[in-house]
């Protein structure tokens, strides 16, 4: 009589835990599939779509010395591409009007005519940036960059266009991610006739500038 | 020289028109306007943690690390760094070879094209700077260059000689042949043909200035010192054909520095 009992008792646990077990995978199946389909989809990165900002625009204003023909106020406009995060290629035209010699104050003569004085400039060339960090007072951190630069290129200046070498150095201090400060002093290296014999003319330029990468 | 006077009007507008023109608002988020309509890039994080710096360069400081499982949102690429944004809007650099190892929405990791010099599909487009001499007075010159098959590919040049006498400019166009284009250093034939002017100084006698036809062929090397950039020298015989009796010869070479895009 007791093994009845065993057995009738041991036979519906046995059944009772088989249905739950069964229900189980039926409940499962059901949860598989959501009542409501989720209205993401996989994003895939289309590289196509992140905006690459590897060019540099800038303006330029300075004072450039013009030698034998006195300090000028000179512009100008940069462009730069970023080649990786150390070089970068580099072009710039600038724009500035020779002054008098001495030659000509002192002895109240003409060298050149006002169109000639026009001293108008272009350079290629490479650059190297060394990045840091510029603290300021009030806790502001601005990334920048200490770059040196050389080129060539040429300058038109007293009816002439000569070839021209140039190198220097700079600060850019990076506002933000898109706008930046610089200042630069460059060195520019040309050979000159004007004045009888030939000579290297040196001209040092001292800029400030603003620019933006796009 | 071309006129300065109007390229230095124009230049400046342009310059205005793009510095202070557009309304600072639209740049802040890193995103242009056409990118803030489209939703931004997501990558989540698969590596133990990746580092963030302060700038796009490993000379910048590192000032935050995301975790794994992580999601970061993709705003802006400088040459091998991408700024990211992560859930509470944090934004920072994170290199293009960690990105690599990171996965998007798929599951996958996700795949970014970059330019490799023994794979001409990913680099068609080129552009370099080059300085030499042009029978023995100094050149400038810039060309950019289009990867027509593995092997050739079709360069226009502009070079610029300043001479004591003369100013010469010479527009040119090349074919260039490349026969073992996977090699880290690979020599190349190219030949080309174009244009010459010639701008005698006024300080010398009367001389008006003049065009010839030139043809040009030459050999040379890259360098790819980089999978992005390249060293580039090259050598080649040009021949100037003028009205006059005979024709010209010059012999030009130079060295220069050139970019896959």
């Amino acid at each position: 009589m007791e093994n009845w009992t065993q057995r009738i008792l041991l036979k519906t646990t046995l059944l009772g835990m088989l249905l739950s077990s069964a229900s189980n995978f039926a409940l499962a199946d059901a949860t598989d599939k959501p009542l409501i389909e989720p209205d993401i989809h996989p994003q895939i990165v289309d590289e196509s779509l992140i905006d690459t900002e590897n060019f540099e625009l800038g303006t330029f204003v300075g004072v450039i010395s013009i030698e034998d023909f006195e300090s000028s106020l000179i512009y100008g406009a940069r462009l730069a591409y970023h080649l990786s995060e150390h070089f970068f290629f580099e072009g710039n035209v600038g724009f500035a009007e020779g002054g008098e010699t001495s030659f000509e104050k002192l002895g109240n003569v003409q060298l050149l005519s006002d169109s000639e004085r026009d001293y108008n400039y272009y350079n290629i060339g490479l650059g190297l940036n060394l990045p840091g960090q510029l603290f300021t007072p009030g806790g502001y951190t601005f990334n920048t960059n200490f770059y040196l630069v050389g080129g060539l290129g040429a300058t038109e200046f007293a009816d002439d266009n000569r070839l021209t070498v140039n190198f220097g150095a700079g600060y850019q201090v990076l506002l933000n991610d898109w706008l930046s400060l610089h200042v630069t002093v460059r060195e520019h290296v040309y050979k000159i006739d004007l004045l009888g014999e030939e000579k290297n003319s040196f001209n040092t330029e001292v800029t400030s500038g603003l620019s933006v990468f796009f | 020289m071309f006129k300065w006077k109007s390229l230095n009007l124009l230049s400046f507008t342009l310059l205005a028109l793009v510095q202070f023109g557009m309304p600072s608002q639209t740049w802040a988020g890193g995103s242009w306007f056409w990118n803030s309509i489209e939703p931004l890039a997501q990558v989540k994080v698969v590596e133990p943690f990746v580092e963030w710096r302060t700038g796009p360069a490993q000379g910048y400081p590192v000032f935050h690390v995301s975790e794994q499982g992580e999601v970061l949102e993709l705003l802006v690429r400088k040459t091998k760094w991408m700024k990211v944004q992560d859930k509470q809007g944090h934004q920072g650099w994170v290199a293009i070879s960690d990105l690599l190892l990171m996965e998007d929405g798929s599951g996958e990791l996700i795949s970014i094209v970059e330019p490799r010099f023994d794979d001409f599909s990913t680099r068609r487009w080129e552009a370099g700077l080059m300085a030499g001499e042009f029978d023995s007075t100094s050149v400038n010159a810039a060309y950019a260059g289009f990867s027509m098959t593995n092997n050739l590919s079709l360069e226009l040049w502009g070079s610029q000689i300043l001479g004591d006498s003369s100013e010469i400019r010479i527009l040119n166009i090349n074919v260039l042949h490349q026969p073992f284009p996977e090699w880290r250093f690979s020599p190349f034939i190219t030949m080309g043909a174009g244009k010459l002017f010639i701008k005698p100084k006024t300080t010398l006698v009367n001389q008006s200035s003049r065009s010839e036809d030139t043809m040009n062929i030459g050999l040379g090397a890259r360098y790819y010192i980089d999978d992005r950039y390249f060293v580039r020298m090259e050598v080649k015989d040009y021949k100037i054909f003028t009205n006059r009796e005979t024709n010209e010869e010059a012999t030009e070479w130079k060295i220069g520095l050139s970019v896959f895009f």
